[in-house]
């Protein structure tokens, strides 16, 4: 009992940190930077033409695999093609940041110009890259970078999806779809970790301040998504009549779906982030699914390529850039795919 | 006597297949990727130290699989053992901060050594609990926040520092492997652990004490994955809850492969280190090949596959 009265002190006072924006609405940094639009990240001719002079080579050491950073990947591979820099080396952490030291230790042997990253645990994560930056290698961050960083000077810059706009567009996307009023679950992820933490804040933030008729009436955290289904049959079986569900990302949503089919409720309509096959599947056929909030990964991957790059000859960054969230609904389905991934939406989807 | 006969035991032809296959997978690594670092000393250097809490949980491992138990709780144990050193290091001096890391492994191997020796229940059981049971205390401790580690004797000693220009890294493994080769072969407990996994019935008819033997190798386990969390923490100047999370197969496979046996009698430590340097010369080849992350998976497994086939093979003729 104690321990959950102070995990929801933390999480109020989390929310409060990090939600200072939510009346402003946008997204800041990890660290309170301001969010600038990633299309503002542009190359000349000129510039472009110096890079592929050099011959750069770059590293990619990811944190874990999924949809999402596949498609950061492709962004990646696909901007550093076009710019003439050879991809020397590709890691995957597992979410294990003594992993991620390892791979970028790894990594090193091939002494990469650029090593792009996603930090499994910005706590620790300055000695993950402490060998990079004594080489002179361009380090440039998706979603956080390591404590004690400096912009500018330890790294080239932060480049996320607008994760305050991705709650809010749930928040949005779930009031559509149950008439802006009824009684609402919420399923956060009960972890310290900034991404989720922020979207799933931003969800509950718009509906407590935009949908008074929107009630949250009931609330879990999934602390290990391997428990997740046990945590969701359970907390479907003691909430059966909700109008609708937020589920902090697709992975669980998809467990909170097969409860719902288990009880045969067609009712509870469910949002959730991040593109999976299976949830749209069901969203297509009107199923329980009303919309999945997605960011666009591909041009995250993209965006920090060229960043990255522009770095190398000279160009000055921003510390933030955001892309944008997109609320892909039945409506639109193959747009929003492809926006996301930079993919046709599979087949099953399209009727094709 | 007993001590030549543990000998005897342990020439078995399964413990130089791990070396024949890692000198094989080490010269297929030096000619695919002699244009991309891979043989500089750096890079060699690299294997060693990012193996070292793997190769020092592998010894642990050792002596439990052939007193003919097993310890299903290192991962968690690495993980409170770095949480409780890095708290007691914001208040505290190393030495301290340490000596609570290592105990805290051992009082937890102590745990399930009573369980398993004085309660007498199966290891696999006992430890698959204290697994998920720490699994949780070590998210609790700190409430899933990572704790940083500004000691710089600590991290020197644990983690990047060196000791007349060798790497502590380096000089913990080569210690642990020493000791633990030592105890292991040439001593009356290496003896008494190896009679137990052969026969605990005839150990315990030649008065061996069975009991306190089973009890001390899960202490030894123990305070090995604790002695790892520490590692961990000084290498990444910090310790967080998911430390050690997936290396309970990495240090099995690595044991296995080197020429223990899982059913207990029979092990090598000089082989355990050899399995732990293979799965992270896998790691780090694959990713100096340029691989994508699913081809590395993919052939990461055909070839762990393909060595447990070879040793398991030959230990069965």
């Amino acid at each position: 009992m104690t321990r959950f009265v102070g995990r929801l002190v933390l999480a109020a006072a989390a929310l409060a940190a990090s939600t200072a924006l939510a009346t402003a609405g946008t997204t800041t940094g990890p660290n309170g930077e301001t969010a600038v639009p990633a299309a503002s990240v542009t190359l000349t001719p000129e510039q472009e033409a110096k890079i592929r002079e050099g011959h750069y080579t770059a590293g990619l050491a990811w944190h874990t695999p999924s949809d999402y950073t596949a498609a950061v990947d492709r962004g990646a591979k696909d901007e550093f093609e076009r710019l003439g820099i050879e991809v020397v080396a590709e890691s995957d952490a597992g979410f294990d940041p003594a992993k991620q030291k390892n791979d970028v230790e790894t990594m090193m042997a091939k002494k990469p110009t650029i090593i792009l990253s996603l930090p499994v645990d910005p706590d620790t994560a300055a000695e993950v890259y402490r060998p990079a930056l004594e080489a002179g290698t361009k380090v440039a961050f998706v979603d956080n970078a390591p404590k004690g960083f400096v912009q500018g000077t330890d790294y080239v810059t932060i480049v996320s999806d607008d994760l305050f706009q991705m709650g809010e567009k749930a928040a949005d996307a779930m009031a559509a779809a149950i008439g802006g009023k009824g009684k609402v679950g919420y399923l956060f992820h009960d972890a310290n970790f900034y991404v989720t933490n922020q979207r799933d804040g931003a969800f509950k933030e718009t509906i407590e301040t935009r949908y008074p008729d929107i009630e949250i009436v009931a609330e879990m955290g999934l602390a290990d998504p391997a428990k997740a289904e046990d945590v969701i049959n359970a907390f479907m079986l003691k909430n059966p009549d909700l109008d609708a569900v937020y589920v902090t990302w697709a992975e669980p949503a998809e467990f909170v779906l097969a409860a719902l089919r288990n009880n045969g409720d067609d009712h509870t309509r469910i949002v959730t982030l991040d593109l999976s096959e299976p949830l749209a599947l069901d969203m297509v056929k009107d199923g329980n699914v009303a919309a999945i909030v997605a960011d666009e990964a591909y041009a995250i991957g993209q965006t920090l390529a060229r960043a990255a790059a522009a770095s190398l000859v000279g160009e000055k960054l921003e510390p933030f850039y955001a892309v944008d969230a997109i609320a892909v609904t039945k409506d639109n389905i193959e747009d929003g795919w492809f926006k996301s991934l930079h993919r046709e939406p599979p087949a099953s989807l399209t009727g094709g | 006597m007993a001590g030549k006969l543990a000998q005897l035991r342990s020439v078995d032809p399964s413990q130089y297949i791990v070396y024949v296959g890692f000198v094989l997978i080490l010269i297929g690594f030096s000619i695919v990727l002699r244009d991309d670092g891979f043989l500089t000393t750096r890079n060699l250097l690299n294997i060693v130290q990012q193996t070292t809490p793997v190769t020092i949980m592998a010894v642990g491992m050792v002596f439990v699989l052939t007193a003919g138990e097993i310890d299903l709780s290192i991962g968690p144990i690495v993980a409170v053992s770095a949480l409780l050193a890095s708290l007691v290091l914001r208040e505290s001096f190393w030495p301290l901060g340490a000596a609570v890391g290592l105990l805290a492994g051992a009082a937890i191997g102590a745990v399930n050594g009573v369980l398993v020796a004085y309660v007498r229940l199966p290891s696999f059981l006992v430890t698959l609990a204290t697994m998920g049971f720490l699994s949780g205390v070590a998210r609790w401790i700190t409430d899933l926040q990572s704790v940083p580690i500004t000691n710089d004797t600590f991290n020197a000693i644990f983690g990047a520092g060196s000791l007349f220009g060798v790497p502590s890294l380096l000089i913990w493994t080569v210690a642990i492997v020493l000791v633990g080769h030592f105890f292991y072969h040439e001593t009356r407990y290496g003896a008494h652990v190896h009679a137990i996994g052969d026969s605990a019935h005839s150990a315990r008819a030649v008065g061996i004490k069975v009991d306190r033997v089973r009890f001390s190798v899960m202490v030894l386990s123990g305070v090995a994955a604790g002695l790892a969390g520490l590692l961990y923490a000084g290498r990444l100047h910090g310790a967080r809850y998911t430390l050690g999370e997936t290396d309970l197969l990495t240090v099995i496979a690595a044991v296995i492969v080197g020429g223990t046996r899982l059913n207990g009698g029979v092990g090598t430590i000089f082989g355990a280190l050899i399995g732990s340097l293979l799965m992270g010369l896998l790691n780090n080849g694959l990713i100096l090949m340029g691989l994508s992350v699913s081809e590395q998976l993919m052939v990461r497994g055909l070839i762990i596959l393909a060595a447990i086939a070879l040793t398991l093979r030959e230990a069965r003729r």
